[in-house]
């Protein structure tokens, strides 16, 4: 069941394409965890008949989406938002955090953080990380 | 069934009033499904193009077709699927906004009555008023209906929404999409509003001086057309030429060039050239369409020196 539906906001005289902006929109609420996977979104005509702008146009957006795996076509449904997609292996995920950490671990040291305190504050802020995922939507 | 896959089809058209040459070689294919937005300058040719189309005028020299049909050649069978919205509607002033729509309708069999009566009634025209008196924006709504109501597949509107405030514009331009997005099908109308344009149409076709300088998706030109702010730490040559250069002014180490075509090569080029910082603009249509122009005057500036 779709929550409540998504409103998205288009400038046409804006010099970014409609198209770009739609799908940057998408992807904030995606990201932003306000479209869930298999989360329904509004179909070409409602949004196209919403914004008062072309139906090309919105159906550009939906499959260029569709092509980066944000959205999947569910037949009979619609578009849903996709299944997030976790990297392949523990040890690439691992890759992928590994600079932002060192560039935290060194800019910590310079400033005069111990190890200990470091690890106090990756402790906060994984705490503060966990009470927002269970918060209730 | 139509023959050519193209709705519309013009090939070297060209079309002069006397000494003036106003069409000077259009070759135009559109599509099924295209909403055109046909954009120039007033006294571009918009209006002749759309004229010689519909075989209101006879070109001079090339080939128009609509639907697969010489536009010279149209019958009642190719009119019944095409659907005009002219500048200035000719309508009968004593006839009321009921006769109208009756007498009208009375040309077409694929009429759907239903469709008509569900327009008027949506659009609030006053069925029983006299045509004479009406507003402009009544009477554009009223041409619209008489264009709409055989639920043609290609419709035609030439400066539809000149004339209309704002909020009528929205409204009808919310009823084009409307009945694109029931399957009408193509959609060419002529405009100097860039804003309109820019919301319900997916292609755009510039016309300036009677050629046809520019075919192709929206999207596709804001994402060519770019204006790029150059600031170097020394001074940029003042003959600054960038590939596919529009304009440029260049005022010591600071540079403004728009560019058909920007790339990241051509950034990294000239961040590399210079040691310069290259801040790059989207630029909307309207921009888009000031920046061409501005570029064929300082042209045609420079050859004039």
């Amino acid at each position: 069941m779709p929550r409540s539906q998504p409103l998205f906001v288009v400038h046409a005289s804006s010099g970014v394409p409609i198209y770009r902006q739609l799908v940057d929109q998408v992807e904030t609420l995606v990201a932003g965890g306000r479209l869930r996977p298999g989360d329904l979104v509004p179909s070409v005509r409602q949004v196209a008949a919403a914004l008062g702008v072309n139906p090309m146009t919105v159906s550009k957006a939906w499959s260029r989406l569709e092509a980066d795996g944000v959205l999947i076509r569910d037949r009979g449904r619609g578009m849903v938002v996709a299944q997030r997609q976790e990297p392949a292996s523990l040890a690439d995920r691992r890759e992928e955090v590994r600079p932002l950490v060192d560039r935290a671990v060194t800019h910590a040291l310079h400033i005069g953080l111990t190890p200990t305190q470091l690890v106090a504050l990756v402790r906060e802020s994984l705490e503060e990380h966990r009470s927002c995922m269970h918060r209730p939507s | 069934m139509h023959a050519s896959p193209f709705v519309i089809e013009t090939t070297g058209l060209v079309k002069r009033f006397g000494l003036r040459t106003v069409l000077d070689g259009v070759s135009l294919r559109v599509p099924h499904g295209q909403v055109i937005g046909l954009l120039g300058l007033n006294g571009s040719g918009k209006s002749t193009l759309i004229k010689c189309l519909l075989g209101l005028l006879r070109p001079d020299a090339g080939e128009a077709a609509l639907l697969g049909t010489d536009s010279w050649q149209l019958a009642a069978r190719e009119k019944a699927l095409i659907g005009y919205v002219p500048q200035e509607a000719t309508l009968y002033p004593w006839l009321t906004v009921r006769q109208t729509v009756a007498y009208v309708s009375s040309f077409y069999s694929r009429w759907d009555r239903a469709w008509g009566e569900e327009l008027v009634r949506r659009w609030d025209l006053p069925l029983g008023h006299r045509v004479g008196p009406l507003s402009v924006g009544q009477r554009q709504k009223l041409a619209l209906v008489l264009a709409l109501g055989h639920r043609p597949e290609l419709l035609i509107l030439d400066e539809p929404v000149a004339s209309l405030d704002p909020v009528a514009r929205r409204w009808f331009l919310e009823t084009v999409l409307e009945t694109v997005a029931d399957g009408v099908g193509t959609v060419l109308f002529s405009t100097h509003i860039t804003s309109d344009l820019e919301r319900i149409a997916s292609h755009v076709a510039l016309v300036r001086d009677g050629r046809l300088e520019f075919h192709d998706e929206i999207d596709a030109l804001k994402d060519r057309i770019k204006r790029l702010r150059i600031t170097a730490p020394a001074d940029l040559p003042r003959d600054l030429r960038l590939p596919g250069t529009l304009r440029s002014v260049v005022s010591g180490s600071q540079a403004i060039v728009t560019v058909d075509g920007v790339s990241e090569p051509l950034l990294a080029g000239i961040r590399e050239r210079f040691s310069a910082d290259v801040l790059v603009d989207d630029l909307n249509l309207e921009e888009i369409f000031l920046e061409l122009h501005d570029a064929e005057s300082a042209a045609a500036a420079t050859v004039g020196r």
